[in-house]
């Protein structure tokens, strides 16, 4: 129903952008993309940045072979990249006695089934562990932890999911991180539970005795005490003192701590792509609103008629500005609409990569304050883009363009 | 109702000197009245027209319509007075094309600040169109695109309409038809009508004629820049 007053020029500047389809698309199109893209930048960032750091385990330190703190992180809680080294049974007694550890487990690394790691702990941090604060491991029903001396195995629910793992099934391991058919163990595991999900890197990883990694046939028998990790609970201020002592006294271990700031150097390595990022955005942008002064400034000579239509029905000049200004506001509105759903989609597929990969759930459908901003900005270049065609409007001559009409 | 004394007006050649277009020394019109006005094209109709709706501004004289003296008033005022009072119907019909029938009568209803979506199908029921509101004006006849100009000229129920050559498109059937429209709809509204046109067969099958030869001043054809 037209009313008078805004209703007519909104249903003007509606009809008007119908008129000319293929431009108005193109516009909210470009605007879209570029919109989608900048909130999808910031998004996965912050989002990434937050989940990993949530995506702990509920550990605050980790101790590995001497190097780099990010890669003795990244194998132990993350599952990925190389393990630098190992560490000795020894070590691992030593730094489990330390009045300042509350909790450790050893971890070692080295074996895989069908490319999911296969990581051998003790049993003890999925019956004593909260991996979250309040939140323990827990086994689907049917299913029960592995026993530390048996070819046993407890399999992550996202490796569950994949490859179909099921208690009672059995399977070779594989030797080293990734799956080569004639790498195959002569060893056979049972599984005998499923996790249930937690969101965190655990659900890639199948579970086994630390025994199994290192009594696997076809290791080296003189790696049989050797570990890759050991993951730790912190007592209060502890970590500045094995700080202190492994890192700068010590020369045989390092101690990854905290792992916060450890996880922030990882994401500050990749801040040069989140700018390339924001500046194909920008350009895309700044693209999108070019098209829709051009959209709007080629359909003038046409609209000039159709003004002068509306002047000589009793329209004012304002009403015909207000035409033009709200035609651009409409083009940016519904490219802003767009650029939230296009982001959604972004957010839904990165994030899926990312889970795929690292195990890191991430929450892709969460309301961020930054789409206020998106709307913000894109209403502001939408009134920019239509200024000059609407000031075109306001000047345009009734009597001049009735010579067309005439 | 409407009249003006000393009426002139004035368009520039390129060179900057004036080409006088309009010269009307008086001119009156009663309320209810009809007059056709026929004469060559290019001699001033249209710009007669126009400083009448309040298009075009004189450059000398007075225009009064409905009490009002127009070049008091201001564009804003000028633009409401014809929203609401005057009507107006081109030769090319002048619809919009990305809009039906009925919302062609909508939009100007909206200008003179007054929506009746009942009273404008009542309306294009009246010029024939009931089958046809809802279809925008490429999907409709010549014929039926001048019905919808004559609805939406007359649906603010105007005082005075004014019709520039309002059957120049028409074949001779549909040229009848519409003139008895619009015969209709002005006396149901008790509105004034000044219809121009060339075409002595249109200008015949009104009782009062005027030659604008005899009204106009300006003897010449100018060169108009609308007629």
């Amino acid at each position: 129903m037209i009313k008078p007053g805004l209703q007519v020029i909104l249903f003007l500047a509606i009809r008007s952008i119908q008129r000319h389809a293929l431009s108005s698309f193109i516009a909210i199109f470009s605007i879209s993309m570029a919109g989608g893209l900048v909130l999808s930048t910031w998004k996965i960032n912050q989002e990434t940045r937050r989940a990993f750091h949530i995506s702990t385990s509920g550990f605050d330190a980790v101790l590995g072979a001497r190097g780099s703190k990010l890669q003795i992180i990244l194998n132990s809680l993350f599952h990925l990249e190389d393990s630098p080294g190992n560490l000795t049974w020894e070590q691992y007694e030593l730094i489990k006695s330390n009045r300042g550890v509350k909790e450790a487990y050893p971890i070692a690394v080295g074996d895989n089934y069908l490319g999911y790691r296969l990581v051998g702990t003790e049993p003890d941090l999925f019956e004593k562990h909260e991996w979250n604060p309040g939140r323990s491991y827990e086994v689907k029903p049917g299913g029960r932890i592995f026993s530390s001396m048996a070819k046993e195995a407890l399999v992550g629910s996202f490796v569950a999911d994949q490859i179909g793992l099921k208690p009672g099934d059995q399977f070779h391991p594989y030797h080293g991180l990734d799956f080569k058919e004639e790498n195959k163990h002569e060893d056979i595991y049972v599984v005998v539970g499923i996790l249930e999900p937690t969101g965190t890197p655990t659900d890639r990883v199948i579970w086994i005795p630390i025994k199994g990694i290192q009594l696997m046939e076809g290791h080296d028998p003189t790696m049989a005490h050797s570990l890759s990790a050991v993951l730790l609970k912190l007592k209060g201020a502890a970590g500045f003192s094995l700080h202190t002592k492994y890192n700068k006294q010590g020369n045989v271990a390092t101690l990854a701590w905290p792992v916060a700031s450890t996880l922030s150097s990882f994401f500050d390595k990749f801040s040069w792509f989140q700018k390339v990022l924001e500046l194909v955005a920008g350009l895309v942008a700044i693209i999108g609103f070019f098209i829709i002064i051009l959209s709007l400034r080629t359909s003038m000579n046409e609209k000039k008629r159709e003004f002068a239509i509306l002047r000589c029905l009793g329209a004012s000049r304002m009403v015909v500005t207000s035409i033009v200004l709200f035609q651009s506001l409409t083009l940016a509105l519904l490219g802003g609409v767009g650029g939230v759903a296009f982001h959604y989609l972004l957010n839904l597929i990165s994030f899926s990569i990312i889970r795929e990969n690292t195990g890191v759930m991430m929450n892709s459908v969460s309301f961020d304050p930054m789409i206020f901003y998106l709307f913000g900005s894109v209403l502001v270049l939408g009134l920019i883009s239509g200024v000059f065609p609407s000031f075109q409007a306001y000047k345009n001559e009734l009597s001049e363009n009735l010579k067309i009409i005439s | 109702m409407l009249r003006l004394e000393n009426l002139k007006k004035s368009y520039r050649d390129g060179e900057g000197n004036p080409i006088p277009v309009v010269d009307v020394s008086e001119f009156f019109l009663e309320q209810g009245s009809i007059i056709a006005l026929y004469g060559d094209s290019g001699s001033g109709k249209t710009t007669f027209l126009n400083l009448i709706a309040g298009i075009l501004t004189p450059d000398h004289g007075t225009l009064k319509f409905a009490g009002c003296c127009l070049h008091e008033l201001d564009e804003n005022q000028r633009d409401q007075l014809r929203a609401k009072s005057i009507g107006y119907i081109f030769q090319s019909f002048h619809l919009l094309q990305g809009c039906t029938a009925l919302e062609n009568l909508l939009i100007a209803m909206s200008f003179a600040g007054k929506v009746d979506s009942s009273k404008a199908k009542e309306l294009l029921k009246v010029v024939g169109l009931a089958e046809r509101m809802n279809y925008k004006p490429n999907e409709l006849s010549i014929g039926q695109q001048q019905r919808v100009a004559l609805a939406r000229a007359v649906v603010n129920q105007p005082s005075l309409v004014l019709a520039d050559e309002p059957t120049g498109n028409l074949d001779q059937r549909n040229t009848q038809v519409s003139l008895d429209i619009l015969k209709e709809l002005c006396e149901v509204n008790e509105a004034s009508m000044i219809i121009v046109s060339h075409d002595p067969k249109v200008i015949s099958s009104f009782e009062t004629k005027m030659n604008w030869s005899d009204l106009n001043r300006v003897q010449e054809n100018p060169v108009s820049k609308n007629d």
